[in-house]
This record gives structure tokens, C-alpha cells and sequence, in this order.
């Protein structure tokens, strides 16, 4: 069948097409992230040599682990066209019903690891069942999830404050000691929550270029119609970008959890901000079709990044902290943006 | 009520414009209506002003049938100003028991509140105009500072180095920081740093494991809040420098008063700032309408230094704080 | 002279699209643009228009260089372009498009009576009932283009440059629009049409211009000038016969596809058709007749009130597409930029998203998915003149065979293919068209849905036709011809007439 389509061939001799003659300018736009974090790790040192001290990036890359592990979530609902705004308080929520459930079960188990497991799993179901009703709500209701996830979080918020009763939950003192180490655990010389986060984004970066279920979020991401017309379930595919949202989430939140070993409704507030944030600086399109994993994992990193630096010096008025982060973010952003002009139709 | 107890009352009293109308009634017999405006629990503090406001309600309302107590609580600045009103408008309060969300935002409408002949109690922050308020309830922030930075330079011998945990950016913090900073000059206790914690746990954490990979060297640790205080005894766990150093917070939260009762030696003491000021204020405007003469004035809680000696007395076990 | 290009060359990283290309166009001529898809005519009447800017080469208006950077500058020189993709905001009126970035204002405020005047007197000029206050997404696609003609001629237009004009128009509208070339043509303005419907061309240009590959291969008098001369020239060989033979159906070919009783709420009130092995079936109709409605419900792309799909004479339920994928069933849709493909995509991924399982086990093979691709270049022809990364580069022809390179991934027995043709040059309309008959000879099932009547004469065994959702009936053998067709499509033959007329 294949000789009429082609007996009038003409050369065909870019058939492969190099990216090479872009230049520069493409470098940039891939490696934006990658430049803007060197930039401001250098930046660290010249402030203060602490910075590159073994404690010090230990600690910064296990606080960066809640921020991407729930930001490599959003990449996958952001590039399937979706938001969750939700995130923040899902993860207090979360925690609080861990907290409160691990309490009542030491009567039980004893405070022992079963204890713990239950909790882990509690906290895994329940981030599955929140991102279920994101999705369903969006899809089916076909309602914005920009408004879904909006009202989504402030139930959240509001149940863990109920839950506490306007206080803190806090963890029993035995369980805590058995479920302190991954928090604090490290193995290798690397603590637990980086090697979470290290998984997840392996996973999240297979998930999401090399298997059906990424490929169809870049399609209904750019075009909803052309995915349905792609014999895509476009709905299903939605759905389970929140229900993998929820359960980054739950992850997040059970290395969360053995830090402090509370929660109140302070816990997560703005972390919806921070994932979103991480994600765009990573390269990701807000408005969908175009993700990319380890762009959020830097981009997480880098917003810790600017946080730590900031405690390292006391060059910057306090007051000021905001502005600098502000900043830093937007040319991040501006850094691969630009070069868009030079490279696009 | 053990806050009345430590209260360093400045009584204003207007005893004598009582007499002069001759009023020498019983408890009034119509109905009162009280309305609390408070935040909402949006941090540790604030719960427990919910928590005590509540407990302070059913206490009241059941001693004294014929008050009645609406509490209502506000995520904002705005919400609050929108709270006035209605209190006013559907509730139709007598008396009115405020804890601003900030004070300059909200003098105009507690002023408004007052013009509509309201009984107008301002508990904890200041309003920015003098003399709107009928009764003024408080804690003392700079007093709070004072006695933190006295406790830290004492202990140390005045010297030594010492980072500090501040809170959110406001008048508040700024009063409490002036009086710690009154405390110590003159004395060889040097200020390393100062950032930001926003009365925040997971702050008070990130900013104390940066100060500690930063210094190799910290005396003291002065928290300001027990928030705060909660964040940075992990964070100096998991750095295993508990020896070196111990923690001053501030506000009289459960869990840090049961370290002190218990002797930690990573928490030695902590300062009173107590949200059970609320059920203070309502104490004393319920006052206002059962009692024979007004009561009327500035009532300036101290802070004291709880100690081991003490931490009994100030220890709630059913408060979420 | 009003408006010379002289030796244009544009390059796109390394690849060269125009090759010294020169241009007259004289006020009151209309200029036909001729070459197929990819030859370089939207690149060059781009640069004219101010979108592009040349590499190599000058633009020239009435003797003095030009060097438009944006396209506003152009229009501010009165050249106006019309484009092949509509460019209106489909959330505003129609007037507020027309006036859109040139407001006419009284004071500080819009002054929405004058711009609704002019704008009615322009669409009075196109003879068209569109109302200046209707919204632009309500509008049919042919109404949208009268909107865009009446954009252009509100505006102090010299030089018009339309990019394909009549791909979506029917043929009332066609004529009408022939109408005003031939008006604004007696006002001195050049036109510089393009298009691939070389019988319009024959009708109305008075010069013509021929690219191929880039390069000027012809430009002179329309008269004189054949059309078969022309389309040998765009396509570089002869086309000796457009459609090809008919394949040979057995009178016991079995019906692999049937549709009893199909109800679209809104679209269908009544059809059924049957399908069977090897054969061509068209579907004709005016638009908006409900063909696409009804094939889209049969593939279970849209709800259907009632219904039944038999599939080699069992009961089949589809109520996804991807249901029909199961049971081979393939469908090209009409609008290639709005469902068919996804343009920000790259061109691998495009190919391969219809039957991404097959590459997948269960990660997906990167390489086995190149080589997917790779023969799907060859098999279909897709030229990568330019370094194309993502679909939206590509031109008409080459996203079209895209498309069609990504349903015939699923391998179908039935092929549901709906406007193959619209917009595309006769090199590849006759590429489309053999590669329909390979299908039937290979004993694959055709439905074509198209609005040229050639198409569907040349093609097609029998013939449905639809008219105001009913199908009114099927034509086979000798009735096959224009004004059978035309009569079951304006409800004069046919079932449900008397209903239609009476109910």
C-alpha cells in the first residue's frame, strides 16, 4: 500500500531534523533552571562558606524533599492543563488525621511499628481518595479546578483546625521515638526524605516520559479535543493526575509528620504556592502540554535554596526577605522564557 | 482564674460617677448581650483564645442567666471589620470584647461600634486612638522582652553569644524584641543574628538548623514564642548540641510548661504571655453589668518567668495550647 | 508597479523555503498564487504582509523599499492580509472584531453606533446576513470568513492578499465573494489570491504566479495559460487522471459496518446506512446537515438518543472512541488543527498517540516508536522541508498526511474519513485520493464525507446524502451525478421530505 504515497517523493533530506543550529539560545531554555540554581548556589558560598557545609546541604535538600515530592504531583496535573490548589491543606489534613489515628491505636498495638504502619497506610489512602474527588469533582462536574480545588482546600484547612480544636495535634511521645528516623534517619549518608524524594522523582520521570499515562497528560494538556479525538479517556486521565497528586501528598506528609510531630492548622499554609512555583521555575506550562520532572526537582531545590541563603547572611534586611525570593523567581523564569522569541514561529 | 492573680492591675476606677447617678441596684435584670470578636485559630496562640474564650462562655452563661455570649472569629483584618457590624446590626450587643486582628485597620470600626453606645472592651492590641475603648485589656509585649532578655543575661553572666527567633512582622514583635534588646545592652550577651520565625514551627525549625550549621558556638536561643521554641528544640536535637545551649520562648503553651515542670534543662524556663487574657476581659465586662459600680480602665497583665518552682500554676492540660 | 517583491530568499535554520523569488502585483489585477503545499506561498505573502521579514531580497510599494517589521506597518501601507486560519477573537461581536485594535472613538469612549454602521454596511457589501452583534464562536466558519473579508475592506485596503478564501465557503458564497474581487478589483485594489482550486483560478485571475519547492517556475497572463499546463507546473510532472478507477466490489461483499435508527438530539432525527467490504461510501449534504453529527455518534464520539451499530453483523456498543479503535475502526476528523492533531506536539509523539499500546511494553520504546515514525514518513510522504520540531509547523498538506499517518497507525478495517481534501494542493488531494483506493483494493471499508462534489462522483460506490438530519437516501451507480445529489440535498427527493415539509 505504501508505493502510491510515495512514488513522487521529492529529497526528503531533513528528515532528521538537528536542533543544533538553534544555538545558544536553546541551551538556555532546557538548561534555565539548571544555570539559575549554579548561579545561586554560588551566590550561597560568596555570602558565606557555611553554605557548602555537609550539615547544611543535608539539611536543605531534606526540607526541599515535602515541597518537590508534592511538586513533581503537580507537574503531572499542570501538564495534563489541571491545578490543585488544594495541596497545602490536604498535607495538614493528612497529618492531623496520622497524628490522630497512630494516638489511638498505641492503646492497641502498643507503640510499636504497627502503629506507625497503619498511619502510613491511613496517610496513603486518604491522599488517594482526596485527589479522587479533586478529579471526579473537576471532570464530571465539569467545573474549573481552579474553584474545585480552591473549596477542596479551605474544607481541609478547616477540618484539621476542627480536628485540633483550634490548637495542635501532637504525637504521642513513644510512637514518635519509633517513627522519628525517617525524618532524621539517614542511609548512606543521606537522609531518609532525600531518598524519598530521589524515588519519587525517578518514578515521576519514567511515569511521565515513558509510559502511556504521561504521554496522554502532554496531549490533553495542549488540546482536550484532540486527546478525546485520540480515543484518549481524557476524564480517567484527569482524575488519576489528582489521585497521583493525593498520593505525593500522603508521601510528603508521612516524612512530614516525625519532624515535629504535630499539626495545626499553620501546617502547609502556602505549600500549594511553593509546588506551583517549583513547578513553572522548573519549565513546566502553567497552562498545560509541556512538562518536565527533574526542572521541578530543581526548581523545589532552588526555592529552599533562596530561603537558606537568606539565613546565612544578615546583609538583607529581614523585612525584605519576600522581595529577594520574588525576584530570584522571576528571573528564573525570565532566564528560559526569553529565549523563546529568538527560537519560536 | 490564676491570670487575675498575676494581673498588675492599674485600676482606673470611676467609683464616683456611680454614686453621683445613684444606681445602687442588684444585678440588672434585662438581658445582656456580649459579643467577642477574636481571630481564628490560625496558629497556636489564637487557639487558645479560642479555647479559653469558649471555656470562659459556658462558664459565664452558666452563672448568670441573663447574659448571653456570641463569639465570633475572623480570618482577617477585613472579616473582623465585617463581624463588628453584624454583631451590631443582628446581634444588637451591649457590650462588645475585641481582639483586634491589627490595630490600625480596625480602630475605625470598634470606634463606630462604640458610637452606637456599645460597651467596647479592646483586649491585647492597642488601638491606634486614645480613648475609644471603655476597658482595655492587655499583655504586656515589651514586658515580655524585658524579662526574657533579664533571665538570658543573668544566666549567662552577662556574656555570651545568642541568636534570636523573631515572630511576624508587626508592632508585637517589634515591642517584645525593644524590650529584650533594653534588657541586655550595657552587657556582654551579643546578638548573632536575628530572622524571622513567624510564630511558626516548621520556621522556627528551617531558622534554627541555618543558624546552627552558621555558628559554631550559640549560649542561648531566645524563641519569643513557644511555637517557635517546639521548632528549635528539634532542630537542636537532630544537630545533638542540646548541651551546649538552652531556649527562652514565650507565651505559656502546654507542652512547653510541662518540659519546664518536669526541669529540662534544654527549656529552663518560659515568660507568660497568656491567652487566657480573653477570659479575663470577659470576666470583667460581665462585671461591668452585675456589679454595682462600672468597670472601666487599663488592666496590663505582667509577664512572669515561669520556673520550675511555678510552672504548676500555669499548666492547662485540656487547652489545645 | 504598486507592490514588488525582488530576489526574496527566506531561510529557517539551515533550510532555505524561497530561493530568489520575484513578484509584481499591479493595482486592479488579481494575482493568482499557485504551488502545492510547502512550496513556499504563505512564507512569501508573509514577508509582503509584514509577518516575516526576508533573509535575502527587498519589498518595494510603488518604487521605494519597504522593511515592515510587524504587521500593522504593513496595514498601515494599506496591505492587508486575509488568513487561511481565521485569526478572530471568538469570545467577542462581530463588530468589535472588525474594529479590533483600530476602535473608532468619540472623546474617550468607544463609539459603538459608528462602528456598527460600517460594519453593517461592509457585510452589506459581502451580501451576507451576518449581524454585527452576534458573536464570533456562534458563527458557521464560512460566516467567520466573510468577517475576516469584511475586516480587511473596512480598512483602507490597496493590496489584498487572501490565503485560500474559499476552502470552507459553500458555492452561494463563493459567488458572492467573486462578486466583491470583481469590485474591489474596478477600484484599483491588487489582489493576490491563492489557492489550489485551479477551476476558480481559471475564473478569475488575470496573471499568474506558479512556486515550486521554493523557486519561480512560472508568472504571466492568466490567458493563454491552461490548467492543466498549471497543475503540471505546480506538481513538476503530469496528472493524467485524478481519481482513480473504482475498485471492483463482489455483488456478496459483506456489510462490515451498520447503523439502524440513529437519533443526535439536536444533529440526526433519522439514518441508517450500511457498510460493506472494499467499498467506497460517500456521505454529501450541505454543511451542517448532520453527516459529521451522525458518524461521530456511530463512533461514540458524541451522544446519540438512539441507535444501534452492528459490526460484521453483531451488536457492538461503542461508547468511546476508544471503543471503535478496538473494533478497527478509524476516524480522520475535518478539523486537523482543532482535534486531529496536537500542534505544540512534536511529530513522533502526534503519530503515535492513537495506538501508543502498540509501542508500549509497558514502558514506552522510544526506538521502536522512531522507527514508527520513521515509515510512517515514508509510506505517507511527509516532506520536513524545514526543520519542523512540532505539527504547528508543518504545512496544510503535511499535517493532513500527519493525521493520516496517525489513524492508519491502528491498522483499521474501516476507514471514517471527513473532509480529506479541504485546503490542500492537487499534489496531495491526488495522493489522498489513491491512497483511498489502495484502502479498497487492500479490502478495506471507506466512509467519505465530503462537500466537493467531484470528490464524492469520483469515489464513491454509492452515495448518502443528508439533509437537515435526516438521511433522505442512497445513490448507487447512475444516480450518481451532481443535480441527483443536489435534490436529495436540498430535501426536493427523497425519505422524510413530506415530513420536513409539512411537519
Amino acid at each position: 500500500m505504501s508505493s502510491v504515497m510515495a512514488n513522487n517523493k521529492t529529497t526528503n533530506k531533513a528528515a532528521n531534523p538537528t536542533a543544533r543550529q538553534k544555538g545558544f539560545a536553546i541551551d538556555l531554555k532546557t538548561w534555565g533552571p539548571f544555570v539559575a540554581l549554579v548561579v545561586l548556589a554560588l551566590l550561597g558560598v560568596l555570602i558565606n562558606p557555611a553554605f557548602l557545609g555537609l550539615d547544611n546541604l543535608s539539611n536543605m535538600l531534606t526540607r526541599s524533599a515535602f515541597i518537590g515530592i508534592i511538586a513533581i504531583g503537580a507537574t503531572f496535573v499542570i501538564t495534563a492543563g489541571g491545578l490543585d490548589l488544594s495541596v497545602g491543606a490536604m498535607a495538614a489534613f493528612i497529618a492531623g488525621v496520622m497524628i490522630i489515628l497512630m494516638n489511638s491505636l498505641v492503646e492497641q498495638f502498643g507503640a510499636g511499628l504497627t502503629t506507625v504502619l497503619f498511619g502510613i497506610g491511613a496517610s496513603l489512602l486518604l491522599g488517594l481518595c482526596a485527589g479522587f474527588i479533586n478529579g471526579i469533582v473537576t471532570t464530571k462536574g465539569k467545573i474549573e479546578a481552579f474553584i474545585v480545588t480552591l473549596g477542596t482546600m479551605g474544607i481541609y484547612r478547616s477540618l484539621v483546625t476542627y480536628l485540633a480544636d483550634g490548637g495542635t495535634l501532637t504525637l504521642d511521645w513513644a510512637v514518635r521515638d519509633i517513627y522519628r528516623p525517617v525524618y532524621y534517619g539517614s542511609f548512606l549518608g543521606i537522609t531518609i526524605p532525600v531518598w524519598v524524594f530521589f524515588f519519587v522523582a525517578v518514578i515521576g520521570y519514567i511515569l511521565l516520559n515513558y509510559t502511556r499515562f504521561g504521554r496522554y497528560c502532554f496531549a490533553i494538556g495542549s488540546n482536550e479535543k484532540v486527546a478525546e479525538y485520540s480515543a484518549i479517556h481524557v476524564d480517567r486521565i484527569k482524575t488519576m493526575t489528582y489521585m497521583l497528586q493525593g498520593v505525593c501528598v500522603a508521601l510528603a506528609t508521612i516524612i512530614y509528620v516525625p519532624r515535629l510531630g504535630s499539626a495545626s492548622g499553620a501546617t502547609g499554609v502556602l505549600w500549594e504556592l511553593e509546588a506551583i512555583a517549583a513547578v513553572i521555575i522548573g519549565g513546566t506550562m502553567l497552562k498545560g502540554g509541556h512538562g518536565r520532572i527533574w526542572g521541578t526537582v530543581v526548581g523545589a531545590i532552588m526555592l529552599t535554596m533562596i530561603g537558606n541563603i537568606l539565613n546565612l547572611t544578615d546583609a538583607i534586611s529581614n523585612y525584605l526577605n519576600g522581595t529577594v525570593q520574588g525576584i530570584i523567581i522571576i528571573v528564573a523564569v525570565y532566564l528560559q522564557r526569553a529565549s523563546w522569541r529568538k527560537t519560536g514561529a | 482564674m490564676p491570670t487575675i492573680k498575676t494581673a498588675v492591675a492599674t485600676f482606673a476606677t470611676t467609683a464616683a460617677l456611680s454614686t453621683a447617678i445613684g444606681f445602687s441596684g442588684a444585678a440588672v435584670a434585662q438581658e445582656v448581650t456580649i459579643g467577642v470578636s477574636i481571630p481564628a485559630a490560625t496558629h497556636g496562640w489564637t487557639g487558645g483564645v479560642n479555647y479559653h474564650a469558649e471555656e470562659a462562655k459556658k462558664r459565664l452563661e452558666a452563672l448568670y442567666p441573663d447574659i448571653e455570649i456570641t463569639i465570633s472569629t475572623a480570618g482577617t483584618a477585613g472579616e473582623q471589620a465585617n463581624d463588628l457590624e453584624d454583631l451590631v446590626s443582628l446581634r444588637n450587643i451591649d457590650a462588645l470584647v475585641v481582639l483586634p486582628f491589627e490595630s490600625g485597620p480596625l480602630t475605625d470600626p470598634v470606634r463606630r461600634v462604640k458610637d452606637s453606645g456599645v460597651f467596647v472592651t479592646v483586649v491585647d492590641r492597642g488601638l491606634t486612638e486614645e480613648g475609644i475603648e471603655d476597658l482595655y485589656v492587655a499583655g504586656n509585649n515589651h514586658e515580655l522582652g524585658r524579662v526574657s532578655g533579664e533571665y538570658i543575661r543573668e544566666r549567662l553572666n552577662g556574656e555570651g553569644d545568642i541568636v534570636v527567633l523573631r515572630g511576624i512582622p508587626t508592632v508585637i514583635d517589634d515591642e517584645r524584641v525593644q524590650g529584650f534588646q533594653e534588657a541586655i545592652d550595657g552587657s556582654e550577651v551579643n546578638i548573632l543574628d536575628m530572622q524571622h520565625a513567624n510564630w511558626n514551627r516548621d520556621d522556627g525549625f528551617e531558622v534554627m538548623q541555618d543558624y546552627l550549621s552558621r555558628f559554631d558556638n550559640i549560649d542561648a536561643v531566645w524563641a519569643q514564642d513557644d511555637d517557635i521554641a517546639l521548632g528549635v528544640i528539634e532542630a537542636v536535637r537532630q544537630a545533638d548540641r542540646e548541651d551546649e545551649l538552652f531556649i527562652v520562648g514565650g507565651a505559656g503553651m502546654k507542652d512547653i510548661i510541662k518540659r519546664v515542670m518536669d526541669g529540662d534543662e534544654l527549656v529552663p524556663v518560659d515568660v507568660l504571655y497568656p491567652p487566657a487574657m480573653i477570659a479575663t476581659a470577659m470576666d470583667l465586662t460581665v462585671q461591668h453589668f452585675v456589679s454595682n459600680g462600672p468597670v472601666v480602665g487599663e488592666y496590663i497583665l505582667g509577664s512572669p518567668l515561669i520556673t520550675q518552682e511555678n510552672a504548676e500554676q500555669y499548666y492547662f492540660p485540656d487547652s489545645p495550647f | 508597479m504598486l507592490l514588488s517583491a525582488r530576489k526574496i530568499c527566506r531561510s529557517f535554520g539551515d533550510n532555505q523555503v524561497l530561493f530568489d523569488v520575484d513578484l509584481d502585483l499591479q493595482a486592479g489585477e488579481v494575482h493568482a498564487l499557485l504551488g502545492e503545499n510547502g512550496a513556499g506561498k504563505s512564507t512569501l505573502v508573509k514577508i509582503l504582509a509584514g509577518y516575516l521579514r526576508p533573509t535575502s531580497g527587498e519589498v518595494l510599494l510603488e518604487g521605494s523599499q519597504r522593511h515592515y517589521r510587524a504587521s500593522d506597518e504593513a496595514e498601515a501601507d494599506g496591505v492587508v492580509m486575509i488568513h487561511q486560519e481565521l485569526a478572530l477573537a471568538e469570545q467577542l461581536s462581530v463588530e468589535e472584531n472588525i474594529f479590533l485594535g483600530r476602535e473608532l472613538r468619540r472623546g474617550l469612549f468607544l463609539d459603538r453606533r459608528a462602528m456598527r454602521e460600517r460594519s453593517r454596511e461592509a457585510l452589506a457589501e459581502l451580501e451576507t446576513d451576518v449581524d454585527p452583534r452576534a458573536r464570533v464562536k456562534d458563527l458557521s466558519t464560512s460566516d467567520q470568513q466573510m468577517v475576516e473579508i469584511a475586516k480587511a475592506i473596512t480598512r483602507d485596503v490597496r493590496v489584498l492578499i487572501m490565503d485560500e478564501p474559499t476552502a470552507t465557503l459553500t458555492e452561494n458564497e463563493v459567488k458572492v465573494l467573486f462578486a466583491l474581487i470583481a469590485r474591489l478589483r474596478q477600484r484599483g485594489v491588487a489582489i493576490l489570491y491563492i489557492s489550489h482550486k485551479l477551476r476558480e483560478i481559471e475564473q478569475i485571475a488575470d496573471r499568474v504566479t506558479v512556486l515550486r519547492d521554493g523557486h519561480l517556475v512560472d508568472s504571466g497572463p492568466m490567458a493563454g495559460r491552461s490548467k492543466e499546463e498549471l497543475a503540471r507546473l505546480m506538481v513538476g510532472r503530469e496528472i493524467n487522471e485524478m481519481y482513480p478507477p473504482l475498485t471492483h466490489l463482489p455483488a456478496d461483499a459483506p456489510v462490515v459496518l451498520e447503523a439502524r435508527e440513529f437519533l443526535v438530539p439536536g444533529a440526526v432525527k433519522q439514518a441508517s446506512f450500511t457498510l460493506r467490504r472494499g467499498e467506497v461510501l460517500g456521505f454529501g449534504g450541505v454543511v451542517g446537515a448532520g453527516r459529521t453529527a451522525l458518524l461521530e455518534a456511530v463512533l461514540g464520539i458524541r451522544a446519540k438518543s438512539a441507535g444501534q451499530v452492528l459490526r460484521n453483523g453483531q451488536p457492538v456498543v461503542l461508547r468511546h472512541l476508544r471503543d471503535a479503535v478496538r473494533h478497527r475502526i478509524a476516524y480522520l476528523t475535518e478539523d486537523r488543527k482543532g482535534k486531529g492533531l496536537v500542534l505544540n506536539m512534536d511529530l513522533r509523539s502526534n503519530v503515535t498517540l492513537l495506538n501508543l499500546r502498540a509501542h508500549c511494553h509497558p514502558l514506552i520504546d522510544r526506538r521502536r516508536e522512531e522507527h514508527a515514525f520513521q515509515e510512517a514518513i515514508q509510506r505517507f510522504d511527509i516532506r520536513l522541508r524545514t526543520a519542523a520540531r512540532t505539527a504547528a509547523e508543518l504545512s496544510g498538506g503535511n499535517q493532513q498526511k500527519l493525521l493520516l499517518a496517525k489513524v492508519m497507525s491502528i491498522d483499521p478495517e474501516i476507514v471514517i474519513i471527513n473532509e480529506p481534501t479541504r485546503g490542500i494542493d492537487v499534489g496531495t488531494k491526488h495522493q489522498i485520493y489513491h491512497f483511498i483506493h489502495e484502502l479498497t483494493e487492500a479490502g478495506r471499508s471507506v466512509i467519505l464525507i465530503s462537500s466537493e462534489m467531484g470528490e464524492l462522483i469520483g469515489l464513491s460506490h454509492r452515495v448518502a446524502v443528508m439533509c437537515a438530519g435526516v438521511l433522505t437516501g442512497v445513490l448507487e451507480g447512475e444516480q450518481i451525478n451532481e443535480q441527483e445529489i443536489m435534490q436529495y440535498a436540498s430535501g426536493i427527493k427523497g425519505v422524510g421530505v413530506d415530513e420536513q415539509r409539512y411537519g
